[in-house]
């Protein structure tokens, strides 16, 4: 009698709610700020309001705690109707939020935690260079520990919500010196947005996620304190991957969302789209799109929901979590396709949603592992000879 | 500050009619399975009338339904938007009431609630739009109502009301406790929160029958109906379209403008 698919009141009250914001607030204002290219400083603060930030961190520290499957659920919604602002939020909990929870001390939950759980600030996560993208190891930031400072030289590309007025604190993962094994030694650092000689640039001219805020960062001697020093010296990497694992949850969300809105979108119009005297939905190959695309989607949310059910009962979800990214960012890449077939022409025009979600589907099988990257990871899993790479 | 109110579970009203039936012999709209129920939107701002008034003044919100048991959802959702509790009012005995029964049981509801200040419901409900069950109320517990209201200020026991006129808005002063049915103008609701929602969560909402709330059973539901619906059905709409020629611009709407008075609407 274990198995069971029901989820809870909160789980679906969750759903509702953002549902709810994401039609009055988000909805209408999505298209222009895609257009213009602008982050939206009042709307990441109406979605803090209700509590969109801080999702999986305790009330003492300002969160909503509502849970992993519930913060899943609520950035399905907000993809449903928005990549970007979607994007805002899963970067805001999975990559700053969640590290600073995970292994911030005490002094550093109280210093951060109450001020990016009210939308005050938000942090970003800093891991991708120029010269390393899938290849996160060949990284060349380094800080070096001089007197009670750590001072941080190189570069961080493509960062969300890292260069915005909103950007409180970066966390950057650095070389911090070399291991007793002679590997290199990765550690993370908390910095200040006003931390002197961090330059930070708006990264200008996407072609998805554009009311989503993305940075470059450079760093000049760029000195912080040493007590910045995010959990243990040395364990960089494994925050880093662990990070990862939660945060791509968050983009399968996004691609399972995305889905089922371009899905909505496509069963509307192709019921009122009209030709050879027939709704366009009436012919079977237009019919047997719509039914693919609700299967996958049906696959895909309970691979989703699966794998948060194996993070929220302190199972191992690696491999699932990979799958699930790889798996419904995939599935939009198919829905938002047939979704524009759907639409003929106006499809291709931006007045329709549909053209928007079409765009903004492409990151999710390039951002937080390539899909390459996740099958690698899979194919690392899955007990075939040698180590897949 | 104890502040009630009483809100009801409606079919969405942005379905469309098409996607109701009609039951001719029960004389009932049956909307399609997947219309989702929702809390009808002027209750929706009677609950934000009362919450802001909670925040201005302390107490405590009491929310109250009639209902299916499905009306649970609606209630969670109030809960959820940062009332205190709720009770939904369930019995074979309420089924197909009018204005009158209906009134009559939330008036027995709201007096085994007990202590209150300002009892608040949505100038009408979203379906029948009858507008009547709040002044019922108010006559069955005997204490007076203000309808249609945008803005409530209270102090010295006495509450500052502004009712709206179709030309502007008028001011109206009350003795407490009172009744008042709360408009559009009021403002948006507030949204859920996900930390409502978790409290929400953790709440239960008791279910009261007929001898719960002291009711009599002739008094409620369609027993206690003092109206009968004659007929239900689907108005046929129609809409016919003519185009006005002119030589130019300006003659063209001269002859619209003279149309539009001829049948009276300029
Ligand atoms: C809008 C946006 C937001 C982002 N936000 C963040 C953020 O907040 N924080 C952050 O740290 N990063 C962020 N990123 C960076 C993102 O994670 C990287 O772009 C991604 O990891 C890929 O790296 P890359 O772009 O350098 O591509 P590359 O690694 O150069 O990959 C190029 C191609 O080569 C393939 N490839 C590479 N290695 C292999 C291999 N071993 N086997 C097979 N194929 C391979 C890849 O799959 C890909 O198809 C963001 C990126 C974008 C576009």
């Amino acid at each position: 009698m274990a198995l069971n698919f029901d989820l809870t009141e909160e789980q679906n009250l969750t759903r509702q709610a953002v549902r709810d914001f994401a039609e009055k607030e988000i909805a209408p204002v999505a298209q222009l700020l895609d257009e213009r290219e602008e982050f939206s400083v009042e709307l990441t603060r109406k979605m803090a309001e209700i509590g969109l930030l801080g999702c999986c961190v305790p009330e003492k520290y300002g969160g909503s705690n509502i849970g992993y499957t519930s913060y899943i659920i609520a950035v399905e919604e907000l993809a449903r109707v928005d990549g970007s602002q979607a994007a805002t939020i899963a970067a805001a909990n999975s990559l700053g939020i969640g590290p600073i929870y995970q292994f911030g001390n005490e002094k550093q939950r109280e210093e951060w935690l109450p001020r990016l759980c009210s939308g005050d600030i938000l942090a970003a996560f800093g891991l991708t260079e120029p010269e390393a993208g899938s290849d996160a190891g060949s990284s060349q930031t380094r800080a070096e520990l001089r007197g009670d400072h750590w001072v941080i030289n190189g570069s961080k590309i493509f960062i969300t919500n890292s260069a915005c007025s909103l950007t409180g604190v970066i966390i950057v993962q650095a070389i911090t010196g070399r291991r007793g094994d002679g590997k290199l030694e990765v550690s993370c650092l908390l910095v200040p947005a006003d931390a002197a000689g961090l330059t930070a640039r708006e990264m200008k001219g996407k072609m998805m996620w554009r009311a989503s805020n993305t940075g470059e960062l450079f760093f000049d001697d760029c000195a912080v304190p040493e007590v910045n020093l995010l959990g243990k010296r040395g364990d960089g990497f494994h925050q880093m991957l662990s990070t990862l694992d939660r945060g791509r949850l968050s983009i399968a969300a996004m691609g399972l969302g995305g889905s089922q809105g371009a899905f909505e979108l496509a069963v509307q119009y192709a019921n009122s789209r009209v030709q050879f005297g027939r709704p366009i939905s009436s012919f079977q190959v237009n019919a047997f799109k719509l039914a693919d695309m609700a299967l996958e989607i049906e696959l895909a949310r309970n691979l989703l929901y699966k794998a948060c059910w194996l993070l929220e009962n302190e199972r191992p979800f690696t491999v699932e979590a990979a799958m699930a990214k790889l798996y419904c960012s995939e599935v939009m890449h198919r829905c938002v396709h047939h979704a524009v077939q759907l639409h003929g022409g106006y499809g291709l025009m931006k007045d329709y949603r549909v053209e928007r979600m079409y765009r903004d589907q492409r990151l999710l099988e390039i951002g937080e592992g390539t899909s390459e990257v996740l099958r690698i990871i899979i194919a690392r899993n899955i007990g075939i000879a040698g180590r897949a790479m | 500050m104890n502040l009630i109110v009483c809100v009801k579970e409606i079919p969405d009203p942005e379905t469309p009619a098409s996607a109701f039936a009609i039951d001719p012999e029960a004389k009932r709209a049956i909307p399609a399975k997947d219309t989702p129920p929702v809390i009808s939107p002027f209750d929706e701002q009677a609950v934000e009338a009362a919450l802001r008034m909670k925040d201005e003044l302390g107490g405590k919100v009491t929310v109250l339904s009639m209902g299916a048991p499905s009306a649970e959802k609606v209630l969670k959702h109030t809960l959820s938007m940062g009332a205190d509790e709720a009770f939904l009012l369930n019995d074979g005995a309420f089924d197909n009431p009018d204005s009158t029964s209906t009134a009559y049981a939330l008036a027995q509801a709201i007096k085994k609630v007990g202590e209150y200040d300002i009892v608040f419901c949505g100038r009408q409900a979203g379906d029948f739009d009858a507008g009547q069950v709040g002044s019922g109320i108010a006559e069955s517990l005997g204490i007076p109502s203000v309808t249609v209201v945008k803005k409530i200020d209270v102090s010295d026991g006495k509450a500052r009301v502004e009712r709206v006129l179709p030309d502007g808005y008028e001011v109206v002063e009350v003795s407490l406790p009172a009744l008042v049915t709360v408009s559009s103008e009021l403002g948006e609701p507030r949204y859920a929160t996900l930390k409502g929602i978790m409290a929400a969560a953790k709440k239960t909402v008791p279910v009261w029958n007929t001898q719960e709330i002291g009711a009599e059973s002739s008094k409620v539901g369609a027993s206690g109906a003092r109206t009968k619906i004659q007929k239900l059905f689907i108005p046929v709409r129609e809409s016919k379209c003519e185009m006005l020629e002119g030589e130019n611009e300006e003659e063209a709407a001269s002859k619209l403008a003279l149309k539009l008075r001829e049948v009276k609407l300029i």
